[in-house]
């Protein structure tokens, strides 16, 4: 098991900032490609809110669900 | 009798080596403090004046700083001070590693104590174990007479539960007789007395259980936990420890602080709890899936679920609470769905604290017929009762729009019953902004004087513990972290003023319905409830007097909605009347297991 920083990532990678854009719209397709740029795949959006200049954001990758198979605990078991 | 230099490198932080520098000298040692931002030259001239023996250099790190001590550690060697001297450094970023990196001879930071100081300052071992701020278990109810302090509520309560308890009596239900199966089961010696015992359980559970149980046929995403997952989570456990535990309440020893477990999961649950053990939980309530209230019968094992909701297997909860830290406090919630008894009584076996019963809100918010769960929720206080495991009970109906007061007289019914039948209650006023609040502008003003009010109208009417929860902040959160953390907070600092024994709280990430609970969310809460004790310390919240008047109003309407429930023949009457909760709050009795209850 490659110990890489994403595996010993115990549920969620979460992405907090604020997005200059034109208008909620843009701002919450800006959003969803965040998660894409920065090679994490699809992203939620848990909070967006546009206040005239951009966006404040909270996004959330979830990296291991309930009853999958963690790799944390291949990798980190003694 | 040490001589201590002590040296305020920094041009403007040097509180803490002040608080520092008195606390040894109270001890007894020889102490001089130099004044900030000294040129180094200077200091290590002071400095090798005397035989010290220690000299304390206090720094906030910084970009070229390193440079800078390490520059002053060579003017010390050439000045011989390191002959006789330790040079030990402080800072809030500082750790041993990073001092001795820096040539100090030792370091502390923002995690050390003030015990660690001294040890290594005496030159002898730590005495106290550093950090240690878990105690023993403590007892939310062996405090409380359970007396009624209000006369005629405490009159009704007691024709209500005559009249539930003689409408209950011979009566039955499969839920009540696997609990019953499932003790003898538990009891059972002999393995071929277990395996018929367990045959005629399967009689009376749904296939969907049955067949998972016998052959592995599990619903949908559920899963055994493998013996190699088992025994690396058990390593991972037994390899790690917690760094500087923390504690959440500045002063005092209440309120406790609970949070939900429910991933789905045990091993994920496990790893949240020990890390929120660590930043001061007190305990955990276990949180089940929904459809495991809707069949009847219990799957068995050790399981694990992708959805919401940890599966309550005796496995399941036996192993949260061997992993779990002994002082922490595990409920079970036991009063949804078809399998109460026998959840109480798995959660009495498997070590667990607590258990959830609500016969009311279990009838009008969680779908379960109001007959069925009367029987099977007074079984289940039995079974409590004899195991001496106390029983909260969630006044989460506000949530369907129920008015407090009728919640809280619902709940005052269960504490009434619990007595009866020897279970010890606790009662858990929601401190939410409800759909009945909403609409009838008791929080226009203000979240505190009505959550103030339902913990003071309760303490006016019996002696008993009340836990708001559940998780206090309801409907108050976003999706939007510092706000959630703060709302939690807030409402924390409100429990603590009102002299609640516990509270519930959620994560910031609460409010967000699309995925699992996550640990960083989970810390944040945590972080912001510590703070806010830490702010509000021995100090305390002032309602206004308009929480006086919401009090007496509250008491009035819990004794009218007991009034009219005491006229009706039993509870179940008073719930299928709307008495408790109407279809025009919002709250319909459930229909899971209706027709099921036998004489």
């Amino acid at each position: 098991m490659e110990t890489t920083a994403l595996n010993a990532v115990v549920d969620a990678v979460d992405i907090e900032t604020y997005l200059l854009c034109s208008d909620a719209k843009q701002g919450h397709a800006l959003a969803l490609q965040i998660g894409r740029e920065m090679n994490l795949g699809e992203v939620d959006v848990m909070f967006e809110e546009f206040d005239g200049y951009g966006v404040r954001l909270r996004l959330r990758k979830y990296v291991h669900r309930p009853a999958q198979r963690y790799r944390w605990l291949e990798q980190e078991a003694p | 009798m040490k001589r201590i230099l002590c040296v305020p490198l920094d041009p403007v932080h040097d509180v803490g080596i002040k608080i520092i520098r008195r606390k040894l000298a109270d001890r007894g040692h020889h102490t001089e403090l130099l004044p900030p931002d000294l040129p180094m030259e200077e200091v290590v001239r002071l400095a090798a004046t005397q035989p010290y023996d220690f000299i304390l250099v206090s720094r906030t790190l910084g970009y070229g700083v390193a440079e800078l001590l390490s520059r002053f550690n060579d003017l010390l060697d050439a000045a011989g001070v390191r002959d006789t001297a330790k040079i030990v450094l402080g800072g809030k970023p500082i750790t041993p590693e990073l001092a001795a990196e820096l040539g100090f001879d030792h370091g502390f930071g923002e995690h050390s104590s003030l015990e660690e100081i001294f040890a290594y300052i005496e030159e002898r071992p730590v005495t106290v174990a550093a950090g240690d701020t878990r105690g023993p278990k403590p007892s939310i109810t062996a405090p409380y007479s359970y007396e009624f302090r209000h006369a005629r509520i405490g009159a009704l309560l007691e024709t209500i539960a005559d009249r539930t308890l003689a409408w209950a009596e011979h009566k039955s239900s499969p839920g009540v007789q696997r609990a019953r199966l499932r003790e003898r089961i538990l009891a059972e010696p002999d393995g071929g007395g277990r395996a018929r015992l367990t045959a005629e359980y399967h009689t009376l559970c749904e296939p969907v259980i049955a067949d998972g149980n016998r052959d592995g046929r599990f619903p949908k995403g559920v899963r055994r936990i493998t013996d190699t997952e088992l025994t690396r989570l058990r390593g991972l456990l037994d390899a790690k420890r917690p760094l500087h535990p923390s504690r959440i309440r500045h002063t005092g020893e209440r309120p406790l602080l609970f949070k939900f477990l429910g991933s789905g999961c045990p091993t994920m649950d496990l790893l949240h709890g020990k890390v929120c053990e660590r930043y001061g939980i007190d305990g955990f309530l276990i949180i089940n899936p929904s459809w495991e209230a809707r069949y009847e019968g219990l799957l068995h094992g050790l399981l694990t679920h992708e959805n919401d909701g940890t599966i309550t297997s005796l496995e399941n909860i036996r192993l949260l609470r061997e992993l779990l830290h002994p002082s922490t406090l595990l409920t079970v919630r036991g009063h949804r769905g078809l399998n109460t008894p026998e959840t109480v009584l798995l959660a009495a076996h498997a070590g667990a604290d607590l258990t959830k019963i609500n016969l009311v809100y279990g009838s009008l918010g969680a779908g379960t017929d109001p007959e069925r769960l009367t029987v099977d929720g007074l079984e289940a206080m039995r079974i409590a009762g004899r195991h001496g495991m106390g029983f909260d009970i969630p006044g989460n109906d506000e949530l369907s729009g129920v008015p407090a007061y009728k919640s809280l007289a619902g709940q005052l019914i269960n504490v009434m019953l619990g007595k009866r039948l020897g279970a010890k209650a606790i009662l858990k006023p929601l401190f939410c902004y409800g759909p009945h609040i909403v609409l009838n502008g008791q929080m226009e003003r203000n979240y505190v004087d009505y959550n103030a009010a339902k913990v003071r109208a309760l303490r006016a009417v019996a002696d008993v513990p009340v836990w708001p929860g559940e998780p206090i902040a309801f409907m108050t959160q976003t999706e939007e972290r510092v706000q959630s953390a703060n709302a939690t907070s807030y409402h924390a600092a409100l429990a603590a003023s009102a002299g609640v024994d516990a509270i519930t709280i959620a994560s910031t990430d609460e409010a967000f319905s699309r995925g699992p609970i996550t640990i960083a969310s989970r810390i944040d809460s945590i972080r912001a409830v510590t703070d806010a004790y830490r702010f509000m310390g021995d100090a305390s919240f002032a309602p206004t007097a308009q929480a006086d008047r919401f009090t007496e109003e509250m008491v009035r309407d819990i004794e009218r909605t007991l009034e009219a429930v005491a006229a009706q023949p039993s509870l179940p009457h008073a719930i299928n009347a709307g008495l408790l909760g109407s279809r025009e709050d919002g709250a319909y009795p459930g229909t899971f297991g209706k027709g099921s209850v036998t004489a």
